[in-house]
């Protein structure tokens, strides 16, 4: 028997191999923040953290998550408080029918870490996730005020 | 025919319109709904409960799909009133009469942009209804005349001896009290809230995973359920090889749903990998050989017949005869998608003569009547909760997915069941924006003016196939020529004209419905004719409209908003640059748009920035009509640039993003919203600024390339 974790904790994995993390997470972990959009890794719905990269769940096939550690957007913020891209994301006022949004906020935090202070360009070129209500302006204002208040908070 | 089809046929009541010509009704007084004191403690009436805690819980009969009405709604209910947004608490009301509050009190839907202006005289006099009552029991309570009573947010304010109340101390006297028969509604100056930019009820949620989606829903024994249904469309199944996918793990059972076969199992994944297992047989359909090519062919081979005349004005052969010039030109629309980010999805459960079912949806009465007809039980049988939509934009006003859960539950009872579509089926089993065709004739005096305009629209429109009587029946389908009539440009003779063509792929309502093709034919020939008399599109509108302050005004911002600029320009990045200019009144309200376009190297068209000005006569909230405005554009944007559905063979071919591709943050604009207060009417927004992105964009292409777009999408054109 193999395990991996979510968001700290240990799950057991018996499921088959080509399981879907994507599934694991929702219908096994019982946790629904993480969504199912397309089945085909085209829309970033379902875009959680492996061991800390963006992946996208619904084409990682649950042995490659074995031993290692998945968070989701349930535990994006580690410490109980908002993460700085989900005070954003209120401040700015991003979600409409909301349900891409974990996905985007997902994506997004995996981008920060890879970079701290992008430009308009590389937001656009970096979280390419659909949203079909098109709050893509409001998904930018809030991942460019999300990195200043994380460089703040270095600083 | 199979049987969702016969289910959504047979139930006329199913679905409202789009259309804006209707006339709203509100024949009861406002707190006629007496909810029933039993059903639940704190209830003031059926839309409005106060928690001994001054909580005040809200229901509303419209359904949260991202146009923002779990915050505007509220809004109405808060400011009469008299409390702060924080208080509350928002719950979507159960099916049943109580409310029904669309068209005389005998529909509820959430659709047709209908939803706060519908509510706002309404759900403001439940407000101040609540509060008269309110102010009744404190005047009890301390024996003094209510005359000497005011509210703050929250709390009853006796002045004079400096003393308040909170409401939820006086909500259980309250409540005994007869409602008053007439209260007075705030003046609009002294709106506290109405008209402020309020944020979001729903924006934490929604951003931290917890917001629930119908997808979301979770049950102890709950099975998931994943459906085959017939690639051609209304096909019926003939036959199943069960027996492979029974063995596979997890699954539980194979049963036949209206339009095909589920594999039901205990997680999403166990069921679609047995459903991808069968081999299901369909017969032929009733249009084994529907190409959406051939449909086009169709529909262009009679934009010269004489159609239903659907509107008409003055002489327009006369007028014609005399013209010293004429304009001509033929359009055309494809099928296209909804692709809500939320695939389609219900859970329900029939279990002891009852049945409940979770269906993200925009018409819970629908769903009730639905789930009724399948599984025999009583009205009151049957409860429907609604969590959040992960979009709807028309889609999930016809419950075909929610009649396939109902099915399944009520084949295998005491057992909750998700039914859960792929992608692809949610892609090639929509109910498409319909394909449409028309031609234009324009005649113009000797000065460029527009003398006569002759419209001819051929195509078929989703009310003829679900709306309500009388519209279903009426000749002239409403939802295939609204956004062609009463338009504000004034042309002495005119006449518009429809012919039916009968689409057979299933076909529904898609934000702004008729509007979303009829502005781009409207708006498109209107500019052509500006370029053929060589006059200013922004002009030439002008002229169209001197009788028309409140509409000139809305095209007269975005110009100056835009600095409009007629002609091409070089822009700093080195490439040619060009606007174009779009108007188009729905919904009570008006909207015009300036797009600024250039092609990239590949010749792919590049939309820089879009202004959009807005009058829906009073923006209740200017932040959520901003958002509506930014939404509606990047959805009518996506549809021009890239979006269609192509059917052959009686089917769909699309089936994911990568061949039914969406907008993107690459191709997302900037843009600018600025909204015109006229006091007029309230009118509609969360679809208004759908249809005037299209035109706007082929017109700024037009003055950029020469080369003129008269059919979408932009993306099909090979532009220089």
């Amino acid at each position: 028997m193999s395990t991996m974790t979510i968001n700290g904790k240990t799950f057991d994995v018996t499921v088959e191999d080509n399981m879907p993390l994507l599934w694991f997470i929702r219908d096994v972990a019982g946790m629904s923040g993480t969504k199912f959009g397309c089945g085909k890794g085209l829309c970033g719905a379902c875009t959680v953290h492996l061991d800390g990269q963006a992946v996208r769940s619904c084409i990682t096939p649950i042995a490659s998550a074995r031993g290692k550690a998945v968070t989701t957007i349930e535990g994006i913020s580690g410490n109980g408080q908002p993460h700085p891209l989900q005070r954003a994301w209120v401040e700015e006022q991003v979600p409409q029918c909301g349900y891409c949004q974990s996905g985007h906020i997902m994506t997004a935090a995996a981008f920060l870490k890879r970079n701290p202070d992008p430009t308009d360009e590389e937001i656009r070129n970096g979280v390419t996730n659909l949203c079909r209500c098109g709050t893509y302006l409001r998904i930018r204002a809030a991942i460019r005020r999300a990195a200043r208040s994380m460089q703040e908070e270095r600083t | 025919m199979n049987g969702v089809q016969n289910l959504s046929m047979s139930r006329r009541e199913f679905l409202g319109t789009g259309a804006g010509a209707l006339v709203l009704g509100f024949t009861l007084p406002a707190c006629s709904r007496r909810a029933e004191l039993s059903a639940e403690g704190g209830a003031m009436n059926a839309f409005i409960s106060i928690a001994g805690d001054g909580r005040v819980t809200i229901r509303t009969p419209f359904i949260e799909m991202g146009q923002g009405t779990y915050t505007s709604i509220p809004m109405l209910f808060a400011e009469e009133m008299d409390i702060d947004m924080d208080s509350v608490r928002v719950e979507q009301a159960p099916h049943g009469p109580n409310y029904k509050v669309l068209f005389n009190d005998t529909m509820r839907f959430t659709g047709g942009s209908l939803s706060v202006r519908s509510g706002f005289e309404r759900f403001r006099q439940v407000g101040a209804t609540v509060r008269a009552m309110l102010m009744e029991a404190a005047a009890t309570h301390w024996r003094v005349p209510v005359s000497e009573l005011s509210t703050e947010p929250g709390y009853v304010v006796h002045a004079r001896k400096d003393r308040r109340l909170p409401y939820g101390k006086l909500a259980a006297l309250a409540r005994t009290l007869e409602p008053p028969a007439n209260v007075r509604l705030k003046n609009p100056g002294d709106f506290r809230l109405l008209g402020t930019s309020v944020p979001r009820t729903d924006a934490a949620e929604k951003s931290d995973g917890r917001a629930q989606f119908g997808i979301d829903f979770q049950r102890d024994g709950l099975l998931t359920a994943v459906v085959r249904q017939s690639p051609v469309f209304f096909a019926e199944l003939k036959n199943v090889d069960k027996d492979a996918a029974l063995q596979m793990p997890g699954v539980e059972a194979v049963e036949p749903v209206p339009n095909g076969i589920a594999a039901v199992a205990d997680n999403y994944w166990h069921a679609k990998r047995a459903v991808d297992a069968l081999s299901p047989e369909f017969d032929a359909g009733p249009h084994p050989e529907f190409s959406s090519d051939d449909y086009l062919e169709r529909l262009r081979s009679r934009v010269d017949e004489k159609g239903i005349v659907a509107e008409e004005e003055g002489d327009v052969e006369i007028a014609f005869a005399s013209a010293a010039k004429t304009v001509e030109a033929e359009y055309h629309t494809p099928f296209l998608a909804h692709a809500t980010m939320e695939p389609m999805n219900c859970a329900a459960l029939v279990k002891d003569g009852r049945c409940t079912v979770w269906a993200p949806n925009q018409g819970v009465d629908f769903v009730a009547g639905a789930a009724a007809q399948v599984t025999g039980l009583p009205l009151d049988a049957i409860d429907v909760r609604t969590p959040y939509l992960g979009g709807g934009f028309g889609r999930r006003f016809i419950p075909d997915y929610a009649i396939q859960a109902v099915t399944l539950a009520n084949a295998l009872q005491g057992r909750p069941i998700k039914v859960v579509w792929p992608r692809e089926e949610d892609t090639q089993h929509d109910w498409y924006r319909p394909m449409t065709a028309a031609k234009y004739r324009a005649g113009l005096d000797d000065g460029g003016m527009l003398v006569a305009l002759r419209v001819t629209t051929v195509g078929d429109g989703p009310n003829r196939r679900h709306a309500p009587q009388p519209m279903a029946d009426t000749d002239l389908d409403e939802s295939v020529v609204e956004g062609l009539l009463d338009q504000p440009y004034e042309i002495p003779n005119r006449r518009l004209e429809y012919v039916f063509e009968y689409a057979p792929p299933p076909i529904g309502y898609w934000r702004s419905v008729g509007n979303s093709h009829n502005a781009f034919f409207k708006e498109s020939f209107i500019d052509e004719i500006a370029h053929a008399t060589g006059q200013d599109p922004v002009e030439f509108r002008r002229r169209l409209l001197e009788k028309r302050p409140r509409v000139r005004k809305v095209l007269d911002t975005v110009a100056a908003m835009a600095s409009w600029r007629a002609t091409p320009w070089y822009g700093r990045d080195g490439r040619k640059r060009a606007m174009g200019v779009a108007l188009h009144p729905a919904y009570d309200s008006i909207a015009a748009q300036v797009a600024e376009v250039s092609l990239d190297d590949a010749g792919r068209t590049q939309v820089h920035r879009v202004w959009c000005v807005v009058d829906c006569g009073f923006a209740v909230n200017p932040l959520n009509v901003t958002m509506q405005a930014e939404s509606a554009i990047a959805y009518g944007l996506s549809a021009a640039l890239m979006e269609q559905v192509r059917m052959e063979k009686g089917r769909a071919v699309n089936g994911n993003f990568d061949d039914y591709p969406i907008l993107t943050a690459q191709r997302m604009p900037e843009v600018e919203v600025e909204i015109v207060n006229s006091g007029e009417k309230i009118g509609g927004i969360g679809e208004l600024c759908t249809p005037p992105i299209a035109p706007a964009i082929c017109n700024a292409l037009h003055t950029l390339t020469g080369q003129r777009i008269r059919s979408l999408p932009v993306d099909s054109h090979r532009l220089s």
